[in-house]
């Protein structure tokens, strides 16, 4: 079967990547350049606390795939599984408690934290400010360039080509996928996997697909770098806020993104300011820190806010796209079952994410 | 160690570095500063990106204009997070960002 994949980032470069293991003859067509979009601009926050059984499953599968992975392309992916906690003000709180029920009735390991209890894990961490967490502790965080590339990496090794900066064209001929044009020229595919993240709505329109993603704007800052000494990858479900640090030391925060109506990958100055008040009044000790750079990038998401991933009306036509701010957490497992259903025609676990 | 030319102290790079990493196949000015982290340390690139602009025109055959300059992010130099908490927000939808 041959396969062409629109987008190289971490939902596309691992679909391809298990649709190449087991066989299939794969191509990878990137718009602009690997890292360009979502899996070169996000924070790396690795969790599996979700509130649907079959999201925390992939998410499990794919912390999996993490470890197994970077020794197989043979790249270190700077993952570190040092735990992801979710903390909620006062509004939020029961919200988290009932998830983490839900999660715990799952088999997740995950336990409910007060705010002092917080402490054990940051001792800097302001617990006035916020009402209650929840603790994951085989979440982590990843740095997500050495896993697109090391994906990118295990792909060539298999033969499939990824081409950059090369924006395609579906077609379509009837309710069947013909194939990919790129420039004047017809390369043809018996299927075509729709990974292209924020822009994926207009492949799906290039395909003729109903397409009902929307599209988030997300903004992050690196500061100076510090010794590491924060473990766990923080995400404040009430205010937005995360935080994390990187391998190389540096604090890599952020303020959950909004919904734009169109595409802008410009950082911006209130961002800036939002996220700065925010995060001198959880980690009061940081204050004195500067930031280095700030950049932001945009995502989408699907329906409820659960990926989409499936075959959808036209024949060959493969939805693999709405992560949202998940992707890291999701993609190497959703490629995996994206391929099983590309090859074998059906796959329960994803079931429940088909477009159709 | 007399023949190591450094071209980035935040992230400890020497030339050959560099020429190791085109000749990888990280051989546009983006790849290449995202597989070394070239231009993303403490200097932002202040220190690095002309050397590294250098090394891939000589080693590529292209132009200075042909490779391009990366993004150049905001701020220009560091600001401390005390100052920019002081900042006026547009304040937009309030103060509060938007969920999950």
């Amino acid at each position: 079967m041959r396969v062409a994949v629109i987008g190289g980032g971490i939902a596309g470069l691992s679909t391809a990547y298990f649709l190449a293991k087991m066989g299939a003859e794969v191509e990878v067509y990137e718009q602009k350049y690997l890292l360009y979009g979502a899996s070169g601009r996000n924070s790396g926050g690795l969790t599996a606390q979700f509130a649907d059984e079959d999201l925390i499953k992939l998410a499990l599968r794919s912390l999996e795939l993490y470890e197994s992975i970077q020794s197989e392309v043979g790249f270190n992916f700077l993952l570190r599984r040092d735990g992801y906690i979710k903390i909620a003000g006062e509004k939020d709180a029961a919200t988290l408690e009932e998830e983490v029920s839900y999660q715990r009735k799952k088999g997740l390991d995950v336990e409910i934290l007060q705010p002092n209890e917080v402490k054990e894990y940051f001792q800097d961490i302001n617990s006035n400010a916020f009402a209650l967490a929840s603790y994951y502790r085989d979440g982590g965080v990843v740095f997500p360039w050495p896993v697109i590339w090391g994906l990118a990496k295990g792909c060539r090794k298999l033969g499939t080509r990824i081409y950059d900066y090369s924006a395609v064209r579906v077609e379509v001929s009837g309710s069947e996928v013909l194939g990919v044009r790129v420039g004047d020229e017809l390369r043809k595919f018996d299927c075509i996997v729709n990974a292209a993240g924020a822009w994926s709505k207009q492949i799906s329109e290039q395909a003729g697909v109903e397409h009902e993603n929307k599209i988030v704007k997300e903004e992050i800052c690196v500061t100076e770098s510090l010794k590491p000494y924060i473990n766990p990858y923080i995400l404040d479900i009430s205010t937005g806020l995360h935080l994390s640090q990187s391998m190389r030391g540096e604090i890599v925060g952020g303020m959950v993104g909004r919904e734009v109506e169109k595409i802008n990958v410009k950082g911006s100055y209130d961002f800036l300011i939002r996220y700065a008040r925010r995060v001198t009044e959880l980690v009061p000790k940081l204050k004195g820190l500067s930031v280095l750079r700030q950049w932001a990038g945009v995502y989408d998401v699907g329906k409820d806010g659960k990926p989409v991933l499936g075959f959808t009306k036209v024949r060959g036509f493969v939805q693999a796209n709405g992560f949202g701010r998940n992707g890291m957490s999701l993609g190497l497992a959703a490629g995996e079952a994206l391929a099983k259903l590309i090859l074998k025609g059906k796959n329960r676990e994803i079931e429940k994410f088909s477009p159709t | 160690m007399k023949d190591r030319k450094v071209v980035c102290r935040c992230e400890d790079l020497t030339e050959e570095d560099i020429i190791h990493a085109i000749e990888m196949g990280y051989d546009n000015l983006e790849s290449l500063k995202r597989f070394t982290g070239a231009t993303t340390g403490p200097c932002q690139g202040k220190g690095c990106l002309m050397h590294i602009i250098r090394i891939l025109c000589q080693k590529t055959g292209k132009s200075p204009d042909e490779v391009g300059v990366t993004t150049q992010r905001q701020p220009v130099n560091p600001v401390p997070l005390y100052v920019l908490a002081k900042g006026e927000s547009e304040g937009e939808e309030g103060e509060e960002g938007g969920k999950e």
